[in-house]
């Protein structure tokens, strides 16, 4: 029975949004100012135009100014990855962003506060995110950071 | 609105490659006809884009009928590990390896590396995968790598790059991948091992045109005080970045690329 429990508890049935990863605007958190340009039943994935990751100075610029404003939190034991997802709209201004984090087995886990609001802070401030286009017209799309720490320090930052 | 919705759902259905599709009459056959019934049903997402609401419920409808169907758990962990959502993506990954150990381990280690660089974690499941097979491990999902030029990377980011470089030569041996040469190239460059950087560099541009090992012969260049002809390759690698020519992975970053900014300060 207990083997038959560990199952359900995978495969539970989930309320799906229209698509995985798609975050509902909550305007208790969400800037009110930020709009996406056309519908969210037409919002992309960064890939689906299969022109990468696109930031203006590229990854390098982006990396650079982690490099310069994230203060790591030396000695401590916060190790895993941060994800921080958002959305780009047709102007290339970035809203609804939403955090998870796992330690270094994948596993939920809480860093240190001090880490998470600097990683948010400076990927709000972002303004190099490129607009990306399909058949002409300037889309909306879902991109994310992942933020690689080992001991409060960031390592990689993904994709 | 209809239209330009339409079109998007059809640029992302053909998106949706998998890996290879299983054969559900094969577990009939073997006498698993539950698997066979899951099989079946889990055909259903074909049409569906991977991140859809119906291409997962379908799946899930699938695991209802066998919660140990392999290839279900992996194609609904797609979606999640696309999106960067390393906690789900892990527990359906898990899942798939655990009912399929062979068929899985090398994916995930390979998606380990490419989404997360979760360096130890990818050299501990293609490791695993190679003790458990006396055939050839295979190449990483976009078919860019063999698994072992992807731990040898791994094995590189931890700071190993002799045992890096020995892995990279012995898969060499056997077949020389997209990539394979120039990471080999930057690994000697970086151990100060110029003549073998530029041999192997060169290998590389035989196999196609590159700007990192342009850029990388660059480097080399302006080490041996050769000024010239490392303004000369620099000029290259900025030519061919701008053509396109250059490493380029549509979800991430590959390792040992290079920005038009490196290449810029050179010049």
């Amino acid at each position: 029975m207990s083997a038959c429990k560990t199952e359900e508890k995978v495969i539970e049935k989930p309320k799906y949004l229209r698509w995985v990863g798609d975050i509902e605007q909550d305007l208790t958190k969400d800037a009110k100012q930020f709009e996406l340009c056309n519908t969210e039943a037409e919002a992309f994935q960064y890939f689906n135009t299969h022109k990468g990751f696109r930031y203006k100075g590229e990854k390098k610029a982006l990396v650079e100014t982690f490099n310069k404003k994230y203060r790591p939190l030396n000695g401590k034991k916060q190790n895993g990855w941060i994800r921080i997802r958002f959305i780009v709209n047709c102007k290339g201004e970035a809203g609804r962003f939403r955090v998870i984090q796992s330690n270094e087995n994948y596993e939920e886990f809480e860093f240190d506060k001090k880490v998470v609001e600097q990683l948010l802070k400076i990927t709000k401030s972002l303004k190099g995110w490129e607009t990306l286009e399909h058949k002409g017209t300037a889309i909306d799309y879902y991109l994310y950071l992942i933020f690689k720490l080992e001991d409060g320090t960031i390592k990689e930052i993904l994709p | 609105m209809i239209k330009k919705h339409y079109l998007l759902l059809t640029i992302l259905i053909f998106s949706t490659v998998l890996s290879a599709q299983p054969n559900c009459e094969a577990f009939k056959y073997y006498g698993d006809t539950t698997k066979c019934e899951a099989c079946k049903k889990s055909m259903e997402i074909s049409g569906h884009y991977q991140f859809s609401k119906e291409f997962q419920e379908i799946l899930d409808e699938s695991l209802a009928i066998d919660p140990t169907y392999d290839y279900a758990y992996r194609a609904k962990s797609v979606a999640y590990l696309k999106s960067g959502d390393f906690l789900t993506w892990k527990k359906l990954i898990d899942k798939a390896v655990e009912y399929n150990t062979i068929e899985n381990l090398g994916y995930r280690g390979w998606c380990r590396y490419q989404f997360f660089r979760d360096y130890e974690g990818a050299i501990r499941d293609i490791e695993k995968l190679d003790s458990l097979v006396d055939y050839d491990i295979g190449y990483s999902a976009n078919g860019d790598y063999h698994l072992n030029i992807a731990k040898a990377l791994c094995y590189k980011a931890l700071g190993q790059k002799k045992k890096a470089v020995e892995i990279i030569k012995k898969q060499l041996e056997v077949k020389v991948g997209l990539y394979d040469y120039l990471h080999l190239g930057v690994l000697y460059f970086e151990l100060g091992d110029f003549d073998k950087a530029e041999e192997a560099l060169d290998k590389q541009l035989k196999e196609n045109k590159l700007t990192e090992a342009k850029y990388y012969l660059g480097l080399l260049s302006k080490e041996l005080k050769e000024q010239e002809k490392a303004l000369s390759y620099f000029r290259e690698a900025k030519e061919l970045y701008l053509k396109q020519y250059r490493l380029f992975d549509t979800y991430t970053h590959p390792y040992d690329k290079i920005y038009l900014e490196d290449i810029e300060l050179e010049l």
